[in-house]
């Protein structure tokens, strides 16, 4: 409970647990279009399932018309690709298959570490327009779920709510006068916390390598590059004005240099690295125990 | 196109200057002590390589640890996109509890040199855990909270393996 008294409403969307945290309870017409926006994105994005419309790329060359809200997660991974040297791309999608996280969940990798094919030789992403010149499995995973975080909170906005904290499984916006609280997870056990910030009307993600992991160093972050995971950094944060953006950069903090990304992007950030060092911008300051 | 922003990005870091905006990310950094178990040191616990150092060994109880009292250093390993990296760590163990951790680099690659380099100067903490329950914060944000048909793939993995 964000605040005492307030309301949540608890669900499951793309394939993770969901809270909705409002001064007041929300009308059943209002979860109803929230619901809606959730199975939307998922029909749209997942690749876990066969009729999504990025699952008919990964079965043939071709164009999908995604939903409009697509032209800023193709522009943003488009400016993270170029910013990562071509490291961070929807099209790792592949290369995690090949390492075993893919639709069966086998978790067994299929074979060598595989890096994902160049984005201008098989990708073109024109406003809602995605268009592959060969068979290719995206993966919006690390933009995705931040994305529609800011969906959702969009939905309340437009109900006229402007109090409100959406949470999407640690990756969450807040609205509204009073800062939260956040405890920020410990990367080695969930049970601890190694910081608090706090949080007031910004959006806040975490990225870390050492949660979906199934063995031998292999994990969900990788290197697309070289199709294997990263393993320097262990725990990334980033605070943003908006999720979409929060998300995507906790990501491509384990692939590009923080430095780099502030020259693009106004944001904040924090970084665990596999010996138990953290390293952050001023935003961040003073959050972590001692 | 990867060549040549690959270039770009590391002479961006080369021309880093620190005193901007990377800041201490705690009030204090000098201090490598630590209350919690040391966990982010995974593979270099006492091990067959491990060396006691003379002056603080203590062979004490160790509890019911089993594990003596004393000063241990182990040097740990992993995988960088730079290759393989060393890092050295040094535990002090007393009635079967880490005391101290220290945390030594052995960068070997130019790359990271340069970027465990930037740790100095009060830049970076070690970080340090406090239970959760003890603390009064409304939400956590972290990754424990995954994809759920992910985490039923580990369990299933787990019951297999047992």
């Amino acid at each position: 409970m964000p605040h005492p008294g307030w309301d949540t409403f608890a669900f499951d969307g793309i394939g993770t647990a969901w809270e909705i945290s409002t001064p007041a309870p929300l009308a059943p017409v209002v979860h109803a279009r929230l619901l809606q926006a959730v199975a939307d994105y998922d029909l749209s994005y997942s690749r876990f399932r066969p009729d999504s419309l990025i699952a008919e790329l990964a079965r043939a060359a071709g164009s999908v018309s995604l939903p409009e809200h697509a032209e800023r997660l193709g522009a943003l991974f488009g400016t993270l690709y170029r910013l990562s040297g071509g490291s961070m791309t929807p099209l790792v999608g592949g290369s995690l298959e090949q390492l075993g996280y893919g639709p069966d969940y086998a978790l067994v990798p299929r074979g060598p570490a595989r890096p994902a094919p160049r984005w201008e030789d098989v990708l073109r992403w024109d406003g809602n327009t995605v268009t592959c010149t060969e068979p290719a499995v995206l993966d919006v995973g690390a933009a995705g779920k931040g994305q529609l975080v800011d969906l959702l909170a969009e939905i309340l906005r437009t109900e006229g709510i402007a109090q409100y904290l959406v949470d999407g499984s640690g990756d969450m916006l807040h609205a509204g006068p009073a800062p939260l609280r956040v405890g920020l997870e410990h990367p080695y056990d969930p049970e601890q916390a190694i910081g608090v910030v706090q949080l007031g009307n910004r959006a806040l993600c975490a990225s870390a390598s050492n949660r979906r992991a199934w063995g031998d160093g292999l994990h969900h972050v990788l290197d697309a590059t070289t199709g294997r995971p990263v393993d320097t950094v262990v725990a990334t944060w980033a605070m943003a004005a908006d999720t979409l953006e929060a998300d995507a950069l906790a990501t491509a903090l384990f692939l590009v240099e923080p430095r780099l990304l502030e020259e693009e992007f106004d944001f904040d950030w924090l970084m665990v690295f596999s010996d138990g060092r953290a390293r952050c911008s001023q935003g961040f300051e003073g959050t972590l125990f001692t | 196109m990867t060549t040549p922003l690959r270039k770009g990005l590391l002479a961006g870091v080369a021309g880093l200057s620190l005193a901007g905006t990377v800041a201490a990310c705690a009030p204090t950094t000098q201090t490598p002590t630590v209350q919690t178990p040391a966990t982010q040191t995974p593979s270099s616990v006492p091990s067959a390589s491990t060396s006691t150092s003379g002056a603080s060994a203590d062979p004490g109880t160790g509890g019911a640890s089993g594990y003596k009292d004393g000063t241990y250093s182990a040097d740990g390993h992993y995988e960088s996109p730079n290759g393989t990296e060393t890092v050295g760590v040094q535990l002090t163990l007393a009635g079967g509890t880490v005391t101290a951790v220290e945390i030594t680099t052995h960068p070997t690659n130019p790359n990271t040199r340069k970027f465990q380099g930037e740790f100095k100067d009060g830049i970076a903490a070690q970080i340090v855990g406090k239970k959760l329950d003890e603390l009064n914060v409304s939400k956590v944000s972290g990754s424990s909270l995954t994809s759920g048909g992910f985490n039923e793939a580990v369990k299933s993995i787990k019951d297999q393996a047992k």
